[in-house]
């Protein structure tokens, strides 16, 4: 009895999955979790829901880095999704694989298999970034965040300020008074992504030679050689002494904690962080990332693009990607990608988004998803819309290593910052010597 | 003498195959890849490799992060190997000496060893996070604790998350090297002396002494391979690095850096450390040691 209906089990699985082998599948494999996720399987589902010949089969491989480390692995040994999200930093690795046939540029997939999104109905700032030297369109953008600036409005009340800093000049200015009401002022995530390649960004400054990669691949940073950048973290390391700036450890979460908490009265994150704070922090605003006024001259720069872009991986069939077309088709539609700028908190990619979110009055209704757009699409940058350097994620790591003894004065500010650019341009020669 | 001859035949091939091929596919296999790609350099997705000899080890010898991670191996070695050894050997002595409910305290203390290494760091996360954490406020309060700046304080936070799970493990192979002992040599031994410190150190001890070498060996090679997952979980390497074991650097720079030629010569300096320690144990620690 039981061997017949250990059979009849195994018949019945074979019969479901042959079921669903009856659609083309394709595979998307990404790197958010949690929130993000579940809305990354919701707008799968409601491609499958739209059609019936393909079926969009998402799949969480963890963070952006495990999903980068997952992909690379799983192509190397033939068995690559058709899809996959790969984040910022990694920009510049998947643009290079173009010519050995890994990846499929955006622009040539939209031409063979007539995707009605071309590469114009992106905005520019977002379609730059995952461009390759020519500005011909290698990744499909998706989410794209950049770094903002959360205010909690009851502390700043409660000390007598009435707007939020536009500078780090009038944050200086207040920091004592929010600091003396037992608050701490400053809080932030991410040392290299908001206070090294975004500071380099919002004050229109070149992060590497080569036109940050952009004209010839670069072979070193211009961390110490960049007095703004110098200034810049000697004040971050006075901040830190008098207690206007808390450090809370390289975790995201562990920075953010203080913010909704109601401790902290400012704190600097991702466009798509308040999907976990609305509800939680009562009177929060979300506002562009401050900028030294002495720096700039009063001028306001744009930030680069964060988050990531979908990839196309080469080797699979026609009908497969005719699929992925249709899909990618799907996800650059105004209707979903508003969806998507709603739900999370990322920038709408796609003018059509943009367009349809005017009509609707969107951004009165939600005031929160504002910022992102506004200061992505600020104008009068003369340096390029990103940075084309490889080896991108473990110069990260090497920037981190150095802030955390530069902030206890372990190391003086120039010693820090002549480590980091020491330990990039090893790693920016390494990555030269594989392209 | 009588020999036994079995009649020749490929049998015996055929039932060593499985073996043979799991230790062919898990083992020589990767071992082999690692050679290919310490002495390679190519891209992520392994295109343009090149043969480059010794370069990726020349970049890793150049590269301070490998210095401080190897210190802190050393050390964090050391430490968990005396912590666990020792409280893992005053536990069993205590439970073996333990008339009623003994096999209770044994299977109480034997129970963490069955927890993977990553949730023990997630436990450790909720003692020693700043906002919850009862042990981060304990030692807050005394000596101005803060593991993310403070380096000394970092390897406290390690090594506690380390040692907890691995004194069980200490403990069930103490115990059963307690229980192998004769009784007659302790019952002798108490006629001889009254003194049960003095008993346990001049008798018990020496007698537990191929137990104790076999666990530091088992230590050792635990904390430079198996506390992977509780560095993950704790404190990712911080302050800048200084808690980073040369496993989890490898792991950094081979699948969050994508560069398997450092990652794969610093797994052969490993393979190399392993060595030179195990053979430095055999040679001069073992000739030490009684085996009954």
């Amino acid at each position: 009895m039981k061997k017949i209906l250990s059979i009849l089990t195994i018949l019945f699985t074979f019969s479901f999955t042959s079921h669903s082998y009856s659609k083309t599948e394709i595979h998307w494999w990404y790197g958010n979790s949690g929130f993000l996720g579940d809305v990354i399987i919701e707008i799968a589902n409601r491609f499958n829901a739209s059609q019936d010949q393909y079926t969009v089969i998402p799949t969480g491989k963890g963070s952006y880095e495990d999903n980068m480390a997952a992909t690379i692995a799983a192509f190397r040994a033939g068995d690559q999704p058709h899809y996959s999200q790969v984040y910022d930093a990694g920009a510049a690795i998947m643009v290079a694989q173009v010519k050995n046939g890994v990846v499929i540029g955006f622009e040539d997939m939209a031409e063979k298999y007539g995707i009605k999104v071309d590469a114009d109905n992106y905005i520019p700032g977002i379609k730059n970034f995952y461009a390759d030297s020519d500005g011909k369109m290698i990744g499909v953008p998706f989410n794209s965040s950049t770094c903002l600036m959360y205010a909690n409005m009851d502390i700043l009340k409660k000390v007598g300020i009435e707007s939020v800093p536009k500078t780090y000049e009038e944050f200086e200015a207040m920091a004592p008074k929010i600091k003396a009401a037992g608050y701490i002022p400053l809080v932030q995530s991410h040392f290299p992504w908001i206070w090294t390649e975004n500071f380099f960004s919002r004050h229109n400054l070149l992060m590497t030679d080569g036109n940050n990669g952009y004209d010839a691949v670069p072979t070193k940073t211009l961390f110490a050689e960049t007095d703004a950048f110098v200034m810049h973290w000697k004040k971050v390391k006075e901040w830190y002494e008098k207690g206007f700036y808390g450090y809370k450890g390289r975790a995201w979460g562990d920075n953010q904690a203080p913010f909704i908490a109601g401790e902290a009265a400012f704190w600097f994150g991702s466009a798509a962080s308040f999907g976990g704070m609305k509800g939680v922090v009562p009177n929060f605003t979300v506002n562009h990332i401050p900028y030294w006024d002495s720096v700039t001259g009063g001028k306001e720069y744009p930030t680069f693009i964060g988050g990531a872009a979908n990839w196309i991986l080469n080797g699979h069939t026609e009908e497969e990607y005719k699929g992925l077309a249709k899909f990618i088709e799907f996800m650059g539609s105004p209707e979903m990608d508003l969806y998507y700028h709603n739900m999370t908190g990322y920038s709408a990619v796609t003018k059509g988004g943009i367009e349809l979110a005017e009509t609707i009055n969107f951004y009165r209704a939600s005031p929160y998803h504002k910022a992102v757009g506004e200061q992505l699409s600020l104008e009068g940058s003369t340096i390029p819309g990103g940075y084309r350097a490889g080896n991108w994620p473990q110069i990260r790591e090497v920037i981190y290593e150095n802030v955390e003894p530069m902030l206890n004065g372990k190391i003086s500010i120039e010693k820090g910052l002549k480590n980091m650019d020491k330990g990039a341009a090893k790693l920016l020669k390494q990555f030269a010597k594989t392209l | 003498m009588k020999k036994v001859q079995f009649k020749s035949s490929y049998s015996q091939y055929l039932f060593l195959a499985p073996q043979l091929g799991i230790l062919l596919i898990f083992l020589y296999w990767p071992i082999i890849q690692t050679f290919k790609d310490a002495f390679t350099m190519q891209d992520a997705f392994g295109f343009g490799a090149t043969f480059v000899w010794f370069d990726n080890f020349l970049f890793i010898f150049d590269d301070p992060a490998y210095f401080i991670a190897f210190k802190f191996t050393i050390i964090y070695s050391f430490v968990i190997t005396l912590i666990t050894g020792s409280i893992g050997l005053l536990l069993a002595v205590q439970a073996n000496n333990v008339m009623h409910g003994k096999s209770t305290y044994k299977t109480l203390l034997i129970w963490p060893y069955a927890i993977a290494p990553a949730v023990v760091g997630v436990m450790a996360n909720y003692f020693f996070s700043e906002r919850f954490g009862l042990l981060y406020h304990l030692f807050h309060e005394l000596w101005g604790f803060n593991w993310y700046e403070s380096v000394f304080d970092s390897y406290i936070y390690v090594i506690i998350a380390g040692s907890w799970k691995q004194i069980s493990a200490n403990f069930i192979f103490f115990l059963a090297g307690l229980q192998a002992i004769q009784k007659s040599v302790i019952e002798a031994s108490m006629i001889d002396c009254k003194n049960s410190f003095r008993r346990f150190w001049t008798i018990t001890f020496p007698l537990l002494m191929p137990t104790t070498f076999f666990l530091i060996i088992i230590n050792i090679t635990y904390a430079f391979f198996d506390t992977f997952g509780i560095i993950d979980t704790t404190t990712i390497g911080a302050p800048s690095g200084e808690t980073r074991t040369l496993v989890y650097k490898a792991y950094m720079d081979g699948f969050r850096g994508l560069d398997l030629g450092s990652a794969g010569a610093q797994s052969i300096m490993m393979m190399l450390i392993v060595l030179v320690i195990t053979i430095f144990q055999f040679r001069y620690i073992e000739g030490k040691i009684h085996y009954n």
